[in-house]
């Protein structure tokens, strides 16, 4: 089948501008997104510039707008667009280095802010720190984020504001504060009652909706905001 | 140099967000209706006069007032489907059915006042 890549492009190097190339290529209906992007870059223009690694959705690397909407390149199907010509943009509220690569240092600064790492200062004991598969299966959910910036990036409240924590660091931040196991929950809960944190977010879904390990992003968000609330975890 | 970050109000619209975003937009857009009606008698009483009436001329219209009542019971019906998700996140995960029961209190009610409404424009009353 005949498929239209429409790419969004930006050289810092050169006076075009952002705009839009268009390519013209024959693919399978099984092939994946990053599949057309590969055979940009490959057999048309190799100047393309994008970020993959893994290809499979485990590294998170190429997450970007497909059709208007942020997804993993390599995670949709050319079958499963409704339409024969693909829109490829970069995710939106963060700068655009080069065609589809951002800058993900504000990202990656709000994911460390929230103290996204084990803490328990008791003495190691002589085995494993012993949990119950219910008080694991709590927060089994938040321990699926790849960190590819697709919830973040799809979020109105981010994309005003840069200060926003977002809610992939929440996300995070939920992981260790459901954990049995650690102590800094406290801590966590105040870094994210800040103006611009938890209550950023007004309920909008396309966290969730944009989330490629199906996590249910918002109700994390949601948790962690009524934990802040009621000074209770549930 | 890099492109700036700023994510203008089109760019913004055209992120393909589905049901939930447009509800929040239509939140946002229906709150200030409900400021922008309110603003407009606050004004109109300062004012009186002749332009006084011209106010009083816009939000006493049909399609005016149309517009207010559905801003109303949408940023009502909406409001409270925002503060039970927030209050119970547990709920979160029916989130879908919860905007189908929203539009399915929202219809009958705006209809049956719009109806109303009409009727007594039509009548003359």
């Amino acid at each position: 089948m005949e498929v239209k890549l429409k790419v969004f492009r930006y050289n810092p190097e050169d006076d075009e501008g952002k705009h839009f190339d268009t390519f013209t290529l024959e693919a399978e209906p099984t092939d994946r997104v990053l599949d057309l992007l590969e055979q940009v870059k490959n057999y048309v223009d190799g100047t393309l510039t994008f970020r993959r690694s893994c290809a499979h959705g485990v590294c998170g690397s190429d997450a970007i707008r497909i059709n208007g909407v942020n997804r993993l390149a390599c995670k949709v199907l050319v079958q499963d667009l409704k339409s024969k010509t693909v829109k490829i943009e970069p995710i939106l509220g963060l700068e655009v280095e080069k065609d589809l690569v951002v800058d993900m240092e504000p990202f990656f600064r709000h994911y460390k802010s929230v103290l996204p790492y084990f803490v328990n200062d008791d003495p190691p004991p002589m085995k494993e720190r012993l949990q119950s598969p219910e008080e694991r299966s709590r927060f089994d959910d938040t321990t699926k984020c790849i960190l590819c910036a697709s919830c973040t990036t799809s979020c109105p409240s981010f994309w005003i504001n840069e200060e926003y924590v977002g809610p992939s660091a929440i996300v995070n931040a939920h992981r260790f504060i459901y954990d049995s196991r650690d102590q800094a929950a406290a801590e966590r809960l105040e870094i994210l009652n800040d103006q611009f944190g938890v209550y950023r977010c007004h309920t909008i879904f396309n966290c969730t909706d944009a989330c490629p390990r199906e996590i249910e992003v918002t109700k994390a968000v949601g948790e962690v905001k009524k934990a802040i609330a009621t000074g209770r975890l549930e | 140099m890099t492109l700036d970050r700023k994510v203008g109000l089109l760019a913004g619209l055209r992120y393909k967000g589905g049901g939930p975003m447009l509800a929040w937009i239509l939140h946002r857009i229906t709150g200030l209706g409900m400021i922008v009606f309110i603003a407009l008698h606050v004004i109109a009483s300062l004012l009186g006069g002749d332009i006084g009436i011209a106010i009083n001329t816009v939000y006493q219209s049909l399609y005016f007032q149309l517009f207010v009542v559905f801003g109303i019971i949408f940023h009502g019906v909406n409001g409270l489907r925002i503060i039970v998700l927030d209050l119970w996140p547990k709920f979160i995960e029916y989130q879908r059915e919860s905007t189908w029961l929203e539009w399915f209190i929202i219809l009958p009610v705006y209809g049956l006042t719009a109806f109303v409404m009409i009727s007594r424009f039509l009548a003359g009353e």
